[in-house]
This record gives structure tokens, sequence and C-alpha cells, in this order.
């Protein structure tokens, strides 16, 4: 296509136009195997990794079917040598597949004795295979499955994992066509999942495991639940925290079939086995004396369908018990597969490839999710702080500048601007909290407060009895709270790009009213604060999210409410 | 001397001699031209020249040059030539004495040897033989073959033989052939001429065989086939074994020859026979296929489009980084290795792209060595800025073509065990510009319309191998070429490309041409930049210059291609702030070319950096003033009596000068106003004497260095055409008054001349002669046995040179006609010296004794080599061995008086 909406860059980059006309055409053909970077208003970046192309592989798709959608939609001629490398990467997957052999148990096949002979000569792989059965076959320990799986992702040669899943202790799971009601009040609601949701499920169900990305807010428990009702077996779920944890058991008590006596927490707090066992990764990571204490519970049932909730946190010792699950359908849900550590190639190894992926704006654009106005407010520091912070140790300097008191007052007027909103103030440092919340009269929730009273804050304010909540990051993730439609950050992680997406996703559930969620970002100017918020910033314009920058002294002459230019 | 020609013995040199003294004018300009070191220095007469066209050292090169099918003809017409003729000849000695003599195959079959017998022997078929013919066409004109036949006959049936020297350069067994012997078995020589011969019939060499094999024991039939495709010589077997009664039986039918007591050969006919008188299995009329990927042209045209606009980039990043930071030139030349790492980080790129770019800026004059002390590289001022990219890229190219240099060495260690650097002396290498033209020949084969094929380096090297089997070029330096190619984008994808193709030596294009190619397959020229909120900005092109020079100043690149996508950043909008952009006008511009309006953040962070720019400034001065009460410095700032001083204010209470510490005291003080000097800490120092600050160095300028001119000055060699012409007014002369001139010259060389009123002739007086002697004798037989015979300098034959002036003859032409052509050239004296070992006769010998007197010896030559001849003297009986530069002359025993 010589007018075609794609730029092919020989650093394996794709620009896709967005407004061409073909350009939905183009976005559709190139999302299997292309992992969206950015999506800025105009350009759109796509990156090929050899992950991106390995998962497009699993999903069926062959380098001649990429090669193609290069040419048809490159506007210029498509590098030489990046057609070249992506067959040659393409190829590279599925050469090595692990099977059930009748005989031997789990078996590495190759249909390439050469590259079997690479990998068995690394030293990556002693240990975890066994005997050599024929030139092309060798035995491989059950146990080492997922580490098998791992390494020879590291090593170039990722192995197609055809050795099928245990199928698991049957349990009935169906979705229910209507909600069940949590307040006696409530009335029940027909509902179903909506088509992409429907996809996702399809997705990850086709390809065995895997992981599904999807924009905070787009539902990504109700996909869980729909894999669930397709498994029809019992259930572990490993969720980050115990609210979420809660969170969980609602949505699965109102959607599905399922009742609360089927469904068993086991945190800090209670130790429940049930059909469906939610678990937190806390839990599964505390160590007594040096031993994970409760490493039993992966084995406390048969189970059918192990589900990670916010696959780019899973930590490093879930990872590992992970490796040891490979027998069993794996399910991965996150926002973003950016991981701060770097740790995509484990997600993809153990967990799975990616089934299924939607950007934000689409999602956003079909109503799913609200739409959002950014607003960083650049506040200048007085004479007296700016000599403080000018002469503060460099560890202290972001503290200073992030907890800088004319924060108050900026956020003050933005409460003032959203009198009718529900608003979240959010924040890093717990004395700029708790001063906040006095100044504004609100309550406050962070890691200091109970389950307890967490639950009944966060109740509160989706009932709309509060109007203000002042919250640490215990509320980063998975706490949901729909009728938040301002979010005013103070403080953040330093520069985490995940966090900011997570915060974002607070006010990202659609308004009854479709009304538009305001995300404010206060920084310092001048300071590291500033910097970091660029850093962050940059992560939501890349996500399609316009953001205007504006003076503090500026605040009060724009209208309350106004949406992005 | 006399050693004039027409008394010479008929030799095959002078048959030899004689087929270039009957070849046309163009004939042997041609020859001039296709074998230049025979026209460098001039030769002196036509006999000359024959010699050097069968010196060693010529005909190797010429070797060196001759495709594989060049060199079967010429091993088939030698394998066959002893057996042609008749008898065989004496090159053979101690296997066999001579016998009656086998018929040569003249008298049995084809009359002569001619391209019809080369195609049948080399087991071409009807239609090799037009190949055949234009090789031999070739051999001929390169005086690698003459024609023995009576000269005037068809051109389509020549009487091949090889010229004299070939047997020693192709080896005692051509083709894998052993030596001619005689006796020849019965009917083997018939069979062989039948099977040459234009109608080849029965019975073929096969019955001949085994007639002749009928009653031979068993295995000895396995034993010729196991000799007959070469190498010819076998172990004896040990005695008593069935093999060796097979060998014995062979020996006495004469089918195998003891060469000596272990070993036994195949005699030539013998191995033609088993070959059914073939000298090779089959002719390479043509070079092979080269392998390789064929891709569309419009895929090879993009990639060498990207390719030459990232050469270009590269160029340009290189004199701007050597602009600001000039690296040194190492003490042995070149640039050292941290210096090409630190390069091949900026310019994005491995060591060796970085060194190409380094050697071709270089070539094309765009950086060059300052000449300061210690020296550094840096960039050259030219108009390079100014060009648009295609012909920069012409520029580069045309410089790359003609160059000597071998950058894919760098990196690689010498012999000495130092690694060589770019821009090293250490790189050149003459023979990179044949080699190119040959991979660039061998890419050009590959065209076909729309596809154009991508040979590997290996199919390369394969088919030059067929043009020049005696000499392959090295593989590492074809695919360092090819990489070359490859950066340059005269290929993409591996594949000749559209701009590419105008370097041929074909199209034979002018510069524009070149860059007017590369120009059709560049991308359009995009005048926009796409702005989003995220501070990117995308070229979805090729950018315009103008555009291209904006965004070089105030962002910075994050990808490259056939789009360009930038960023940024409020360290690159300082950078566009230092060069003198203003925030206004920067976004004008922005806003001018971007389609969209600025997004609110690019347009905040303009401004936020503008604000904040020049909030700290820098300047430099040499002493400061101060004091606490600003009254005091009130109007010294203005003040005409103190304006050498370059007082500037700072601050209400600070000036700053320019002129040291030391000068602005004493300025101060004899206006009357009593300062202090004042040290780093702030305390008052106690005035002394010479106490003097430093004037800042001034920043270095890197530019204003001309480029000089560089070439290498090319050898000056006279054209053919008229370097022919002279040698046919030499001969001319020479028939006219030889006989005279040639006693007359005798009389010269033989006889001391008193005096030195006679000029020298014959040898060109060297340089480091002792000048000015006059005592002429001395000085004459010295020169004469001191001049190398076979060094270029002397081969020059030079006409004239003073005695005891100690100057050479300056001027290479040739003198007028009454000059004497008697004289001996080295190399004809050499030729008859071969021609004598050869026929086994004897020659007169001059050398030069211990004395420097010429002493005269009847010798007969036995062996010549490495610059000594072993030669007998059947009057003394004695061997001895003679320094080949000591010999002033030789002449045949038949001319002496």
């Amino acid at each position: 296509m010589p007018d075609g909406p794609l730029i092919v860059q020989s650093d394996k980059t794709l620009l896709l136009e967005v407004d061409h006309p073909s350009a939905e055409q183009a976005r559709r053909s190139i999302a299997p195997f292309a992992e969206l970077e950015r999506a800025p208003e105009h350009v759109h970046t796509y990156r090929l990794t050899a992950l991106g192309l390995w998962n497009a592989r699993a999903a069926g798709h062959d380098a001649e079917q990429v090669v193609n959608t290069l040419i048809e939609f490159s506007r210029y001629p498509v590098p030489h040598a990046l057609l070249v490398d992506v067959a040659e990467t393409m190829s590279r997957y599925g050469r090595l597949q692990l099977a059930q052999d009748p005989a031997h148990g789990l078996v590495l096949r190759t249909t390439d004795r050469a590259v079997l002979a690479e990998v068995l000569k690394s030293r990556r792989t002693a240990g975890l295979v066994g005997a050599r059965i024929d030139e092309s076959t060798v035995t491989v320990h059950p146990s080492e499955r997922g580490h098998l799986k791992q390494v020879l992702v590291k090593l170039g040669w990722p192995a197609e994992d055809l050795a099928g899943y245990v199928d698991g202790e049957k349990h009935p799971i169906e979705l229910s066509p209507t909600t069940h009601p949590r307040t006696p009040h409530e009335k029940a609601a027909p509902w179903e999942m909506r088509p992409y949701q429907a996809q996702a499920v399809d997705g990850f169900w086709h390809g065995g495991s895997g992981v599904v990305v999807l924009p905070c807010g787009a539902g990504k428990t109700i996909v869980g639940a729909g894999a669930m009702a397709r498994s029809g077996t019992t259930t572990l779920i490993l969720v980050t925290n115990t609210v979420s944890a809660r969170q969980w058991r609602d949505e699965l008590v109102r959607r599905t079939t399922l009742t609360e006596d089927e469904i068993g927490e086991y945190s800090g707090t209670k130790k429940e086995i049930k059909p469906v066992t939610i678990a937190t990764y806390q839990v599964l990571t505390t160590k007594r004396k040096g031993v994970y204490t409760h490493l039993e519970l992966l084995d406390a049932r048969d189970w059918g369908l192990v589900l990670y909730d916010e696959v780019h946190l899973l930590p490093a010792p879930v990872f590992r018990m992970t490796a040891d699950l490979q027998a069993r359908r794996r399910l991965g849900l996150t926002a973003t597969l950016v991981r701060e550590d770097g740790r995509e190639d484990e997600v993809f190894s153990l967990i799975g490839p990616k089934r299924f992926d939607a950007p934000w704006k689409d999602i956003e654009s079909q109503g799913y999710i609200a739409p959002a106005d950014c607003v960083e407010v650049r506040l200048t520091l007085p004479e007296s702080e700016r000599m403080t912070y000018a002469t503060a140790e460099t560890e202290d300097k972001y503290r200073l500048a992030a907890s800088a008191s004319g924060k108050k007052k900026v956020v003050e007027q933005i409460v003032a601007r959203h009198p009718d909103d529900q608003v979240l103030v959010i924040g890093q440092y717990i004395d700029q909290l708790e001063e906040l919340a006095e100044h504004l009269g609100a309550p406050i929730i962070t890691g200091a407060t109970t389950n307890k009273e967490r639950q009944r804050l966060f109740g509160a304010f989706r009932e709309g009895e509060i109007s203000r909540l002042v919250v640490s990051k215990v509320a980063n993730y998975s706490v949901d709270l729909p009728e938040a439609s301002v979010a005013i950050q103070v403080s953040g992680s330093f520069g985490s790009r995940q966090e900011e997406a997570q915060r974002l996703g607070r006010i990202m559930r659609p308004k009854a009213d479709g009304r538009t969620a305001h995300f404010y970002a206060v920084v310092a100017r001048d300071t590291v604060d500033q910097d970091f918020a660029a850093h962050r910033q940059r992560f939501l314009a890349e996500q399609g999210y316009a953001y205007r920058i504006v003076d503090a002294e500026d605040l009060d002459g724009s209208p309350a409410g106004s949406t992005a230019p | 001397m006399a050693s004039s020609l027409p008394a010479a013995p008929a030799s095959a040199t002078r048959h030899f001699a004689d087929d270039l003294r009957q070849r046309s004018d163009t004939a042997l300009a041609a020859l001039l031209r296709a074998r230049p070191d025979l026209a460098a220095p001039s030769p002196s007469t036509l006999r000359s020249l024959a010699a050097r066209a069968s010196s060693r050292t010529s005909l190797e090169r010429a070797l060196a040059r001759a495709d594989a099918l060049t060199l079967q003809v010429l091993e088939a017409v030698l394998a066959l030539e002893p057996v042609f003729r008749a008898p065989p000849g004496p090159d053979t000695p101690g296997l066999s004495t001579p016998g009656p003599g086998t018929p040569g195959l003249s008298t049995l079959g084809p009359s002569a040897l001619g391209t019809e017998v080369v195609t049948r022997a080399l087991g071409g078929a009807a239609d090799d033989r037009e190949a055949v013919e234009a090789a031999v066409h070739l051999a001929v004109e390169h005086a690698l073959l003459w024609d023995a036949g009576q000269g005037t006959g068809p051109a389509s049936s020549p009487d091949l033989r090889t010229s004299p020297g070939l047997d020693e350069l192709l080896g005692p067994n051509p083709a894998g052939l052993g030596p001619h012997i005689d006796p020849v078995p019965d009917g083997l020589a018939e069979a062989v001429a039948r099977a040459l011969g234009p109608t080849p019939g029965p019975p073929g060499t096969g019955a001949a065989l085994d007639a002749l094999l009928a009653e031979a024991p068993g295995g000895a039939r396995a034993i010729l086939d196991a000799l007959a495709w070469g190498p010819p010589v076998g172990v004896v077997p040990a005695a008593g074994t069935r093999p060796r009664d097979a060998v014995n039986w062979l020996v006495t039918a004469h089918l195998l020859v003891r060469s000596d007591a272990r070993h036994v050969v195949l005699p030539r006919l013998v191995g033609l026979a088993l070959r059914d008188g073939h000298t090779h299995r089959a002719p390479h009329t043509r070079a092979p296929e080269p392998q390789g990927r064929s891709l569309p042209a419009a895929t090879a045209d993009a990639e060498a489009a990207s390719a030459a606009l990232e050469l270009v980039r590269r160029v340009r990043v290189l004199r701007r980084s050597w602009d600001e930071n000039p690296p040194s030139v190492l003490r042995a030349g070149g640039l050292g290795v941290r210096d090409l790492r630190r390069l091949a980080a900026q310019l994005e790129t491995d060591e060796p792209t970085a060194a190409f770019v380094v050697e071709v800026a270089a070539l094309a004059g765009l950086v060059r060595d300052d000449g300061e002390a210690p020296p550094s590289y840096v960039p050259t001022v030219t108009d390079w800025d100014d060009l648009d990219d295609a012909v920069r890229w012409a520029r580069l190219v045309e410089a790359w073509l003609t160059s000597r240099r071998a950058p894919w060495l760098v990196g690689s260690r010498d012999d000495k065990g130092a690694l060589r650097a770019p821009l090293s002396p250490d790189l050149q290498r003459p023979w990179v510009p044949r080699l190119r033209d040959s991979v660039l020949g061998v890419l050009a084969e590959g065209l076909d319309g729309e596809t154009v094929l991508a040979p590997t380096a290996g199919a390369v090297v394969e088919v030059l191998t067929w043009h020049t089997p005696r000499s392959v070029p090295p593989a590492s330096a074809v695919e360092g070429l090819l990489a070359e190619m490859e950066w340059l984008g005269v290929t993409g994808a591996g594949a000749l490309s559209a701009p590419g193709r105008e370097l041929l030596p074909a199209a034979a294009s002018h510069p524009a041409d070149v860059a007017g190619a590369l120009r059709a397959v560049l991308p359009h020229e995009v005048d926009e930049i796409l702005l989003q909120g995220d501070l990117t900005g995308i070229v979805p092109g090729r950018p315009s210059r103008q555009l291209a020079r904006l965004l070089e100043r105030a962002a910075d690149v994050e990808s490259r291609g056939a789009a360009t996508t930038v960023r940024f950043s409020p360290a690159s909008v300082t950078r566009a702030l230092d060069q003198g952009e203003t925030a206004d006008g920067l976004l004008d511009e922005l806003a001018h070319r971007s389609p969209v309006p600025v997004p609110q953040p690019l347009e905040y962070l303009v401004r936020d950096t503008a604000r904040r720019h020049g909030a700290v400034r820098v300047g430099s001065a040499s002493a400061y003033l101060r004091a606490a009460d600003p009254t005091v410095l009130a109007g010294l700032e203005h003040d005409p009596s103190l304006a050498g001083l370059g007082l500037v204010r700072l601050a209400p209470t600070v000036l700053a000068a320019s002129v040291p510490a030391a000068a602005l005291h004493e300025a101060l003080r004899s206006r009357g106003l009593v300062s202090a000097l004042e040290g780093p800490d702030g305390r008052v120092l106690v005035a002394r004497r010479g106490v003097t600050g430093r004037a800042m160095p001034a920043p270095r300028s890197a530019a204003a260095i001309r480029m000089g001119s560089g070439s290498d000055v090319a050898t000056r060699t006279p054209d053919p055409e008229s370097l022919v012409a002279e040698l046919r007014a030499v001969e001319a002369a020479a028939r006219a008054g030889a006989r005279a001139r040639a006693e007359a010259a005798d009389v010269a060389h033989s006889v001391a001349v008193p005096g030195g009123g006679v000029p020298l002739r014959g040898y060109r007086v060297v340089p480091s002669m002792p000048a000015g002697t006059g005592t002429a004798q001395e000085v004459t037989s010295g020169a004469a046995g001191q001049a190398p015979p076979a060094s270029p300098a002397s081969t020059n034959g030079s006409r004239t040179a003073a005695p005891g002036s100690g100057a050479p003859a300056a001027d290479h032409e040739p003198g007028p006609a009454e000059d004497d052509p008697g004289t001996q050239h080295p190399a004809d004296g050499l030729a008859l010296l071969r021609d004598a070992l050869r026929d086994g006769s004897t020659v007169i010998v001059e050398v030069a004794g211990h004395t420097g007197r010429l002493e005269r010896r009847e010798l007969k030559p036995l062996n010549l080599d490495g610059g000594r001849l072993r030669a007998l003297d059947p009057d003394r009986e004695a061997e001895l061995t003679i320094a080949v530069h000591r010999i002033a002359s030789v002449l045949p025993t038949s001319s002496t008086p």
C-alpha cells in the first residue's frame, strides 16, 4: 500500500497514523504480534519484540501473515533486515515442544535436532531434563516443567507447551443472568459480559494459559469470573491484598452462581480452603524460619484453574511457586504488562503468552470506561522552601518537594472546584496526608487503618455518604470505588508508571451520568517532584490521555469541570 | 656487441620475437594495453619487448589476470606442444635416450595445433568452440600464445605455441600430464592423433590401449587409471608383490617410465590416450552463475536509499563530533581505539561501521589531520553542509570508488602484532580498486529487470576464482567490500541498487548522474511534523533540510528510518536556546510546520525552559574588582583612561576586567585608586612583582584547514600507440645500420675507453655512482657490471648517459634515429641464456671480473635461477656460478668472430 497508515522503522517500531482511513484495519491486523508502546493523539507506536512475535505464534499466526501484514499496510518499503528477522524469530517458537508421551510421561520434543542439542548443551538446562529417549526427544521431570520453559525462553528457543493440563476437581460455576443484590433494597439487574470481556475469555480458553491485558475499570474481575465459569472447576485466585480479596468475593457472589460458603479467604486473618479460594500474595510469600509456611495451599486441592490478579505485581517468590503449577490452567489479569522490574519474560514463560489486549482509548470510546481529563498543577514554592530544598541532601529532596506546604491550598482549591464530585486525595507521605485530611475534614485510610475500618469507609464513600476521602498507596490496587470521579495526587512513588496507571484507574469506572473524570497531579515547580511527574505523565500521554499543565496561580480562573482540550 | 638481430639462433625466443614483430600496430598496442608492465618503463626495441614479455615476472602478472578457460587453453597447448613436434624435444633429459623418434602428431592427424584441436583436447563440444576461440584469441593478443604457423594463414587455423617461459610457470606436468618420452608404444600416437583430428573415428584410444594391455598382468590397468588424471608420478611398489610385477610389465611395455629408483611416471602420450585424447575433462567456458537470493529491485533500492541517508547522517555527526572534540592522531598514524569506540557510540553503530565512516569521510576530504603538533583529526572547511543529501552521497561514493584503502582490516593485527587503526597508512592496498571493480562486475551479473540478485560472499569469491584462478582474492577482502557497499547503499539487502549501477565502469556516469540516481530512489521529502501530547513529534517521511536542521537543534531523535520520531525535552530545548532560538521563535516555527496545533504540554515545556534559560550565566574574565562601597566603583566603567581594561559591571560592587590582575592593579594605581590584590580566599595578598594571572586560552578552533589535493600521482606511461610507433622506428633504424653499429658497440664495450670522451652506451649509470671521476674505463665497466639487468631501473634501455656525469638519463623518450640499437639489452641476454639452457648449447658470456674487467668465456648453461647462472666451462672442465648482474652480455656461439 503506497499510502498506508503504517510506517515500519528499522529499529522495529511501527508507527500507526491514527487519522488514516485504514488505521483501524491496520491496528487490528498488527495487534496480535506488536506491543502497543504508546498511543498519543496522532501517531501510535507499536514495537515488535521477540516475546510479541512468539505470542503471535502461540496464537496461531505465522511469519508469513506477519510479513504480509507489514507489507500491506506500510507506507514505505519495509526494511528487508526486519522482515528476515521477523521470520527468523518466529521460526524459533515451537521447534521445541513439551508434550505428554504415553510411555515416558512429560517429554521435550524437537523438530530440529540441532536446537535440542544446543539447549541440552547449555548448563542452564542441566538437571531440568532427564534421559534422552532418542535423537529428538528427551524426558522432562514434571516438576521442572516451568523452570525448563523459563530457561528455554532465556536461551531464545521458547517451547510450545502441548503437554496439556490436569482437569482439576470439578465444581459447577455459572454466570448468573442477573446480579445478586448486595443490599436488601437493591434490585437484581440483568447483565451480561461486554463483548471484549467475552473475547478475552475465549482468547484465554483457546490458548490454554496466558495473560489478559485490560485497562483499570474495564472489568477484569468479570473476565476472571467468565474464565471460572468456562472451566467449571475449583479455582485458586491470587490477589494483591485483603481488601481486593473481599472485592473479588463480593463480585463473584454478585455475578455467578457461587455462594459465600463456596468461597474461602486465605489471608493473614483467615485461613479457609474452599472450592474457590482467594489468597493474597503476601500470605503466600510469608516465611517463617526460612520456609514458606503456606505453600501447602497450592496443593490443598486439585485446582483446575489458577487466577493471578495484577500480574505485573507478582512477587518473585510467587513466580517460583508458579513454576511448579505448570500442569494447571493459569490466567493472568493486568492493566499493563510493563513491569518496573523487567520480568516480562517470566510472565510469558510461567503464566503464558498474552491472550488478549485492548487499548484503553478503544474501551473508553465504547463507553465502558469514563473519559478522563488530566491536569498537572505546577506550584511555585515560596522563597523559604526553595532555599531549604536547594540545600537539602539529595535523598530528602523528593520528600521535601512532594510534601510542600503550598500543596494544601492547591488541593483545597481543586476540591472547591468539584463540590458535587466524589473526590479522592492520594499521596505517598502519611504526615502530609494526615495534615490534608485534617485540613479538608475528610477521613483518611492508610496502612495503619484496620481492614474493618477500611471496608466501612470505602462502603460509605461508595454510597455517597462521604464525598471526600484521603488515601495512601494502600488504595492503589484493586479497590473498587465506582463513583469516584476526581483524583488528586499530591505525591507518588517517585516515577512509577504503573502506579500512575493504577491511580488513574481509580476514577475510570464509568459514571452513571457519563461524567468526565478528573485527574490532578500537584507538583512543585523546578524540583525533582516535577521530573518524576514528567516521567509518570509520559505514561498517561502514551496511553492517549491528553494532559494540560496549569500554574497553581491560574487555578482559580478556570471554570470547574472543564474538559480536556 | 655482436648479438645483432639477424644473426640470432633459430630458437623459440627468436620465433616468438618474430611473431611479435609481425603483429600489426594495433595488435601491439592492444598487447601493451593488456599488459601495461611491458610498457613501463618503455622498452627500447621490439626484441627487448619480446624478452620482457617472456620474463617470469611479466608472465606471472599476465597469468594472474587470466581466467580459468584461458589457463585451460594454455595448459592444453603446453601439453600438446611436444607431442605435436617431431622429434620430441629434449625437455626430458635423463629419462630416456633420444631414440629414432616417434613421429609428431602433426604428421599423423591434425596438421596444426589450432583452435579445433584445443577445443577437442579440452573435452569441449562443438558449441564450446566459440568460447575457446575467444580465449585463444585473447591469449594470443596477450602474447601468452603465438602462432608458429606461416603467420599469413587464416586466423581460424593457427599453429599455436606457448610463449617462452610459460612452461616454467605452469609446471612440469601441465594439466597433470607427464613428460613426453620416447619410445611411445605402438599405435597410441596414431590413436591420440585420431581423437584430436577433425573426424575422430575407430579405432579409438581405448581400443589402442586394450590392444597394448591384452597380455598385461592383473592390476596393470588399474595402475594406469590411477595415474590417468594426474599427478602422473607414482611410487614403485615393494619388490615381489603383484603390483610390482604389473609396474615392471608396464615399464617394459613403455606404458610407464622409471624416473628414479622409487618412482614411475606416466608418459604424456599414454596419459592422453587414457584420457581419450583430452587434456581436460571439460572446458570451463564460462564463470559459474553467482548464487544468492533474488529480491525485488524496489526492495534493494529502498534499502540502499536508507543506507545512503544513514551514511550521510553519520558523516555529519562525525564532523560535528570532531569539530567539538578533535581526537589526536596516533604516533604511527591513525585513530586510537578509544576514540573509535567513542565515535561508534556517537554514531550508534559498531566499530567496523564507524571505521568505515571515518575512512570514507577522509577519502572525500571531509576530515583530515590538522598538521599541528601534536596532530589531531579535524573536519575540513567545505561546502558540505550546504549540499543536499544526494550530492553529498555522490561525493562520498566517488571518493570511495577509487580508494586503495582496506578499512575492513581495522581491528586486525599486523605482522608485529599492532592493531591496525582507521586512517593509518597501514591500510593502503594497491589491489583494492581492481578487486572492487571485479566485485561490482559480479554484482552486475544478477541484474534482471524487476528482480535483482544478492549473491553471498562465497558465491562472489567463486565467480572471481573463475576469472583469476591464479590470484584468488581473499574471502575477507570480498566480504569487507560487500559490507562497504551495503553501508554505502551501493547495494541494498546485498543486491546492486539503481544508484549503485551508475558506478559500474560500463555506466561511465557523471557525478551528477550518480546523485540523480540516488535522488530517484530516496523517499519524498516531508516538511511537516506531527506534534503530540507526549512531547514527541513524528516526521512521516524524510525530513526536508530546513526541518532536519530545526529538529537537530531542538529535539532528540528517538527512532530513525522511513520516518523520524523525535522527543522534545528540557535538554533539547535548552540546546536550541543556546543556539540563539527564542521560545516564541521556536514555537512559531513548530506551529508553522505542524498540521496540528502545538500541544499545550510542549508549549509549556518550551516556555518553562526559556524562563529558566539564562538564569545562571557564565562568562570569562581575567580579573575582578570589588569594593564594599558602590560609589568607589562608580564611573570607572566608563572612564576613557581605563578603556583598555575591558571593565564590565557585574553587580553594583563588582567589576570584571579582561586584563590580568596585576595589570589591573597597576592601571588603577596609576589613576590614583588605591587597590589591593586579593587571594582566592579573599585575603589581601602582599604585593609581589610578577603576580600575574594567565590569560584564558582561546577556545580551540578546529576549522579553517584547507584540504590538500592528496591524490596519488599515477606513474606516467606513454600511450601504447606512440610507444609502438617508436619501437617500429627503432626497428627500421636497426635494420638500416645494424652491422656497422653492432661492431662499434662491440668495441665500445670490450675496449677500455680512454679519457671519457666516448659516451657510454647501453647501461644507465645508477645515480648512486660516485660522480665526476673522469676515469671512464672504471666507471664504464663498473656500471655495466653493477646495473642489475632485471631491475626495472635498467630495463628501460635508456639511450645515453654521459660517463662520469652521474646523472641518470632523465628523458625516457627514445633518442634520435642515429642512436645505436645494437647494444644488448639485459633481457635479451637472459633470453639467450634460457635458449641455450633449453637447447643444451653453449654461449659466449662476458662477465665482469673482480677488477671490473670484462672476461669472455664460452659456457654451457646448466641452470638459471634466483639471479644466478650455473654453467659448465667446457674449456676448463669446471662448473661455475655467476651472479646474473655481473653478466655484461651474452652472445650466441655462432656469432663469435
